[in-house]
């Protein structure tokens, strides 16, 4: 459970790894790296709300839908600079969560689901009708400032960005906080048996959550340049995450990341085959297969993968 | 002086079923307590409502002088009085270590983020409810239900009472396990802890307490030493007459 050297043997690996790529691989590959790359920034959000307490959100959307928006209208509507922009867009995020969506913690199951999947539709339709003239309504926005330019560039920062963020998520969930809040998915009324205001650590999580859905979100659109209110507001999106979440392996930052580099690539392999929606049942019925036959996900397949190994090598 | 632990006229009511009928008990410090009754009699209930699990009807439930009603579950666990439940409820994903960890956990973020585990207390406590040092890292589903009352107990402990309920402690334990936690109860009570028992196994329960209450459907039917609670009347009509 504690810090160990091979621990961040493993991250050093995999840093160094990421950042060498852009010599290796085509420009292709990284763009479609760097989707991955803001796929698993959503899914670690996404994980350490609902993979840990097993609130299970379905407003994902909404609030990466909320920094993206932010930004995008104080940078092109009020020539905001990104250096205040972002900050603001990631603090509106978790206010706007705090205000909308934390009353629903309180709300157990499906219905929690529920209710943060009615605010994603909220949202959808509100930025069509309220001052479309700043977010350019049904149409969404353009011409939005980027902050790389080239493939290699937008790679590097959507690395530096997903890395920075999965290596101090993991950092907290390793205290006793993370142990805490996994406490929660497993039995809230013991948690709360144990002396602990469980309503605190929900709101912690949540805030924490928000605050990097906001933060991906207003990168995302500003490597982008545009913004679509369908594609954001969407339920392929949504489940894109979540199940990029379920995939890798719920209560770990290692597993959404790999989660999410395996659905973007297995997305864009398939896109010459199955260019139409038909793609998603593919992935669907995979996170299906590997639900049942491993719910902890690819993480738990890896680590059994190499105890078997080393078992092999000692019998 | 002050009772550890005083509930007076304890109503708890479920639609038309009275589940606690005006019980009122005292404990002192240092004192253990016997509650005994046939099943569905209110035991749990009566627990559920000292933790503020379930809200009382009417009636008063103080702690050390002090009425907790209107507090929450941990701040009434910070106050010092914890339970256990009849179900052992543990985490089932993590190691007996860290079931226990979150028991010692304080309720403040900041200190769980930057004050590290203290590893040697949860092996400490592990090790005082009849673990082993393997067992530490198992979980909760390799263990047989023996070993997840002691893990109840040892969260339990964890989180320092001074007033500790145990629900039906000796529930689908062997002779030797049982035993084993009355051994710890002893000890504890030697070190001045105040319990309230909730035990089936009557002759197990007996060398626990000083004295016992009997309920019945909610109602307090005897109190008083454990002979003399069951040579009662009553208690020997309805629960010794029952099993
Ligand atoms: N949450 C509840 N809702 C409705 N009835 C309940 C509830 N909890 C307990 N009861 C009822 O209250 C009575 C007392 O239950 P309980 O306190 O569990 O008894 P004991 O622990 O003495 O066996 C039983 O008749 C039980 O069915
Ligand atoms: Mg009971």
């Amino acid at each position: 459970m504690g810090l160990r050297w091979f621990h961040f043997a493993l991250w050093g690996g995999l840093i160094a790894g990421m950042f060498l790529l852009p010599q290796v691989v085509s420009n292709g590959t990284l763009r479609t790296m760097i989707f991955a790359n803001y796929l698993a920034i959503f899914a670690i959000s996404w994980d350490v709300l609902s993979g840990r307490t097993g609130y299970v959100s379905f407003g994902h959307p909404f609030l990466i839908g909320i920094g993206a928006y932010t930004t995008a209208i104080l940078t092109k509507r009020f020539d905001i600079p990104v250096e205040i922009s972002i900050p603001v867009a990631v603090v509106f995020t978790m206010i706007a969560g705090l205000l909308v969506l934390l009353p629903a913690l309180r709300i157990r199951g499906s219905y929690f689901a529920l209710v943060t999947l009615a605010f994603m539709e909220l949202l959808y339709q509100l930025v069509q009708v309220i001052r479309p003239d700043l977010t350019g309504g049904t149409r969404g926005m353009s011409g939005i400032q980027t902050l790389t330019r080239g493939a290699a560039n937008g790679y590097y920062l959507s690395t530096a960005l997903m890395l920075a963020i999965a290596v101090s998520m993991w950092l907290l969930m390793k205290t006793r906080l993370g142990t805490a809040l996994s406490a929660i998915g497993m039995n809230e009324e013991s948690v709360r048996g144990s002396g602990l205001s469980t309503t605190r650590l929900k709101a912690f999580a949540f805030l924490t959550s928000a605050m990097i859905a906001g933060l991906g979100g207003a990168f995302y659109v500003h490597y982008l340049g545009s913004l679509a209110p369908r594609a954001l507001f969407d339920i392929n999106f949504l489940f894109t995450i979540i199940v990029a979440a379920l995939l890798g392996g719920t209560s770990t930052i290692i597993g959404p990341m790999i989660g999410a580099f395996f659905m973007t690539f297995l997305l864009e392999y398939l896109r010459p085959v199955l260019p139409g929606a038909e793609r998603y049942f593919v992935y669907g019925a995979i996170a299906l297969l590997l639900y049942m036959y491993q719910p902890k996900g690819i993480v738990e397949l890896v680590k059994r993968g190499f105890k078997n190994l080393s078992k092999g090598r000692t019998a | 002086m002050s009772a550890a632990l005083q509930v007076s006229g304890l109503v708890k009511r479920f639609g038309g079923l009275v589940a606690t009928n005006d019980l009122s008990f005292s404990l002192n410090e240092g004192e253990s307590l016997g509650l005994i009754g046939p099943n569905g009699a209110g035991k749990t209930t009566v627990f559920s409502q000292i933790m503020g699990e379930l809200r009382q009807n009417s009636g008063t439930i103080e702690l050390f002088g002090k009425e907790i009603s209107a507090l929450s579950t941990p701040q009434r666990i910070r106050a010092g009085v914890s339970r256990t439940y009849q179900i052992p409820r543990p985490f089932g994903d993590m190691s007996v270590a860290e079931n226990i960890r979150v028991g010692l956990m304080p309720d403040d973020i900041r200190r769980m983020i930057f004050s590290p585990p203290d590893t040697e207390r949860e092996r400490e406590l592990a090790l005082s409810v009849g673990f082993s040092e393997e067992d530490l890292d198992r979980t909760p589903t390799e263990l047989a239900m023996g070993d997840l009352r002691k893990l109840e107990m040892a969260r339990t402990m964890a989180t320092a009472p001074k007033v500790m309920l145990l629900d039906e402690v000796f529930a689908g334990l062997t002779t030797g396990e049982i035993a084993q936690i009355s051994d710890l109860i002893q000890s504890m009570r030697k070190d001045g802890m105040t319990f309230l028992i909730v035990s089936h196994d009557l002759p197990a329960l007996e060398p626990l307490i000083d004295r016992a209450i009997a309920i019945e459907r909610g109602t307090m039917i005897a109190e008083g030493s454990f002979s003399d609670v069951m040579n009662d009347k009553a208690v020997q009509a309805s629960y010794l007459g029952g099993a």
